[in-house]
């Protein structure tokens, strides 16, 4: 016997005492991937010394730490509200499951290359549809298609950010399929949220699980707030020495609240409300308590219909009037973009990666699940013949909202699904269920079973694409479920990107081409063409 | 730094000053209501009803019972300025700057909150009356305080937080003056209740080793008001906020709210050397009060962007 295999083995029955009372080990659930033991329940190479290190601590030491974990959460409010059962809302520390999963190093160097890959070819699909919509045009995609969807801002028509930079920070949802190949759930370019917690969860795995961490050299993910920070200076349109960035967050009773608290308060920068920023002149300014202050670059949390009235929403109470026109004159730097939204579309999703053959020129390195869009008749024909095998969504939310499970739904939800679907076909799209994998979960009692996750990595694109190692794993702590989102009952784990000779490869970091900032399209051609008409009103 | 921080700030100083000297009032009068009054003089009156009037809370003309009174100025949530209430409110408060104060001050305040939220609120009543939740609720504000003094950056913002909290002290004293001793009453000779009250603010031992005078009605609320080395007292309120003001304004010269603390403090100062004794001290109290609540309005105009009154704040 190999001797890492003999020291893996002594790993498992080590584990043993962690997993059950009859002898009877982990068991990963097939055909399931389970991340940290193989099919036949020894641990992985990776995941040795982690196992080894649960097995020291034992179930009792895990519940210990777990108890200590909701202390200490509550006493420094990481919580979110559940609604209780009788109305008034309860707030309930954040779920963190103390056992991490695990990436090596050559897994996340290729994940990064592919992530980094896709957001280049969202960011220039972003430009392209608000300037020369050149994928239209070729016929890769349908304009009724891009011009349909909810998010699709024709107020930043002809807009281009300093850089040509319009995703500043993005996270792309990933799962792992029962083959191991990661796939691409969701792209998130509008808000993305949760990397609070990923930096929160690793303070208190640190503090409350020391002993996990032995032998592994895990990557870093502190800088995150950092990398963001210089990410927007580099954007801010300032001459005059250092750019004032500010966090705009909706308000205290948003459920980001500390999100947005935490990003403000980690990058030393203002966390403004809307009521803090006004528009003169088609300059932005914040109200201090010496007079106004000029705002250069905003990180905004929250979404584009919210954002101006003037040319928004006209109802929005959290917007600040003029802002756009600020924006449009350049005068301020707003991540995300506005308009981005166009490319997290559920639908548009389906066309990622011909986009990035199409803009790159390169084959894509992460694969799409495999998506059916039922405004095509043909494919809705076939969705509707195997509903009860797929997962339907509609495109446009996020969050879980609307999603039906086919292989999990009753009846009577398919039939009612079937109608809306014939009704609105363009509302909808149908994917493939993905076998999500699993990692090893502790129970109340400190047992530990297999729950299934997904992993949503952190980038920000500013001069490059940073990519913070790991991400916010999110798990489903019910049995057998893969909806993962907290709101609904689920959890979440620290990452763990292990440091290794072969992990540390700087990023492929090709820059889009630095296009020149653009003013809108003027009609009657140009602005040749205007000053031509002035002439001739003055000749008159 | 933003006008809506600093007005937050202001409020979260404000709220924690008023839960501390709830706290302290509903102590000291729980005490002297279980006595009964130790002459027949008239002097110093303290009562729940007094108390109430004092905070606001109660209805005009209403009389209600002890018990009554104490749920509604400890844990009842409802009530505008129960301790509880002022806790929660600090603690929604603190939730919005906690990317201003330090971690460490925003855990104690949390804290704070929650534990008095608790599982059984009402145990904290019972069966010793409000003395442990009063105890609580004043070592806890000490020790927010404290790590506010010890770990906040001596910016603007801790300037903010400092200038609520001394706004508010110097508004409780008055208040409890003003009940205490009704504007119309004639020179009051007898002590009453004036021990109680000084007991009640915590500056009984800070009194016996300042003035030499038995504590009668007079020379206590002489105390209170004019008495600059005692921490609390109007007078020295009225100094630490002018001078929390002064570091916080990039130009106090010309700053409305300074300039009319600078008067006020030398005002206090020389009516501390000239007020004959047999002069009416109610008089005076009104005066500072008025003064105080423009010194309100100077600051949101001036600091808070013209931002309108605080919600829930001006109790008459």
């Amino acid at each position: 016997m190999p001797p890492d295999r003999r020291e893996r083995e002594n790993a498992r029955v080590e584990s043993e005492t962690l997993t059950s009372d009859d002898q009877e080990a982990y068991a990963p659930r097939a055909p399931f991937r389970d991340e940290l033991f193989d099919a036949d329940g020894t641990p992985r190479p990776a995941a040795g010394a982690l196992i080894a290190g649960l097995g020291r601590l034992g179930r009792e030491g895990l519940t210990d730490a777990g108890r200590r974990r909701d202390a200490i959460f509550l006493q420094q409010g990481i919580t979110f509200e559940t609604a209780g059962e009788n109305g008034p809302s309860r707030e309930r520390p954040f779920p963190l499951d103390l056992v991490p999963r695990i990436i090596t190093g050559a897994e996340w160097h290729d994940l990064q290359q592919g992530l980094a890959q896709r957001i280049r070819a969202l960011n220039h699909f972003v430009d392209d549809v608000y300037h020369g919509r050149e994928i239209v045009r070729e016929g890769i995609v349908p304009w009724q298609l891009i011009a349909g969807r909810s998010h699709f801002a024709r107020a930043v028509h002809g807009i281009r950010p300093p850089g040509g930079v319009y995703c500043h920070v993005a996270g792309c949802d990933l799962v792992r399929d029962s083959d191991g190949t990661w796939k691409v759930l969701e792209d998130n370019v509008r808000t993305p949220s949760g990397i609070s917690y990923v930096l929160e969860n690793r303070a208190a795995m640190a503090r409350l699980v020391p002993g996990l961490f032995g032998s592994y050299r895990v990557r870093p993910v502190d800088h995150y707030p950092q990398l963001l920070l210089a990410a927007l200076r580099s954007v801010s349109p300032s001459a005059d020495s250092e750019a004032t960035v500010v966090v705009w967050t909706p308000g205290p009773l948003n459920s980001a609240y500390f999100e947005h608290a935490f990003l403000a308060r980690q990058m030393g920068v203002e966390l403004v409300e809307a009521s803090d920023l006004v528009v003169r002149d088609d300059v932005v300014y914040m109200r201090t308590t010496a007079g106004l202050k000029r705002v250069h670059a905003v990180y905004r949390r929250l979404d584009d219909d919210f954002i101006d009235p003037l040319e928004f929403r006209p109802d929005s109470m959290l917007g600040v009037p003029g802002l756009v026109r600020a924006y449009r004159a350049g005068t301020v730097a707003i991540a995300n973009a506005l308009g981005t939204g166009v490319a997290d579309d559920k639908a548009v999703y389906h066309y990622v990666p011909e986009m990035i053959r199409y803009y790159l020129g390169e084959e894509p390195h992460l694969e799409n699940v495999r998506t059916y869009l039922l405004s095509d008749p043909e494919q809705l024909e076939h969705v509707l013949g195997r509903v009860g095998e797929l997962v339907v969504k509609p495109t446009g939310e996020s969050g879980g909202k609307g999603v039906t499970i086919g292989p999990a739904a009753s009846d009577e939800e398919l039939a009612r699904l079937v109608v809306e679907l014939r009704a609105h076909p363009e509302r909808w799209i149908a994917q493939e269920v993905v076998h999500l994998s699993t990692v090893p979960t502790a129970g109340p009692d400190g047992r530990l079973h297999p729950r299934h996750v997904d992993l949503r990595p952190f980038a920000v694109f500013g001069e490059r694409i940073d990519i913070v190692p790991g991400g916010l794993t999110r798990v489903a702590l019910e049995e057998g479920s893969m909806i993962v989102n907290s709101s609904r009952g689920g959890g979440s784990k620290d990452t763990w990107v292990l440091g290794g000779e072969d992990g540390d490869e700087p990023l492929d970091a090709t820059l889009p081409e630095p296009l020149p900032p653009a003013l809108p399209d003027l009609r009657y051609g140009g602005w040749t063409g205007q000053a031509q008409q002035q002439q001739q009103g003055r000749a008159c | 730094m933003l006008a809506r921080i600093a007005q937050e700030l202001y409020w979260l100083g404000r709220n924690l000053a008023r839960a501390e000297f709830t706290a302290r009032v509903v102590d000291g009068v729980f005490q002297v209501e279980l006595q009964g009054q130790p002459d027949a003089e008239p002097g110093v009156v303290l009562g729940w009803n007094e108390l109430l009037a004092m905070l606001g809370s109660g209805e005009e003309g209403e009389r209600v019972q002890r018990l009554e009174a104490l749920q509604r100025l400890t844990l009842d949530a409802k009530t505008r300025n129960s301790m509880v209430s002022s806790v929660e409110r600090a603690r929604e408060g603190a939730r919005t700057v906690r990317d201003v104060i330090s971690a460490d001050m925003w855990e104690a305040i949390n804290t704070t909150a929650l534990t008095l939220r608790g599982d059984d609120p009402s145990s904290w009543l019972a069966p010793a009356g409000p003395y442990l939740a009063c105890k609580y609720i004043k070592e806890r504000t000490a020790l927010i305080g404290g790590l506010g003094d010890r770990t906040m950056l001596r910016d603007e913002a801790k300037s903010f937080l400092d200038a609520g909290s001394f706004i508010e002290t110097a508004d409780m004293v008055l208040r409890m003056l003003h009940v205490a001793f009704p504007p119309n009453a004639d020179a009051i000779e007898g002590g009453g209740h004036a021990l109680a009250l000084l007991q009640a603010v915590g500056g009984f031992q800070a009194y016996r080793r300042a003035v030499p005078a038995p504590p009668n009605a007079r020379p206590v609320a002489r105390f209170l008001l004019f008495e600059r080395a005692y921490p609390d007292s109007v007078a020295a309120c009225v100094d630490s906020l002018h001078d929390a003001l002064e570091s916080a304004d990039p130009s106090p010269r010309n700053s409305e709210p300074v300039l009319r603390l600078s008067r006020l403090a030398a005002d206090l100062d020389f009516q501390r050397r000239t007020l004959a004794d047999s002069a009416e001290i109610g008089a005076t109290c009104e005066a500072v009060r008025d003064e105080l609540v423009r010194v309100d309005a100077d600051l949101a105009d001036r600091y808070f962007a013209g931002a309108a009154r605080h919600r829930g704040t001006t109790v008459v």
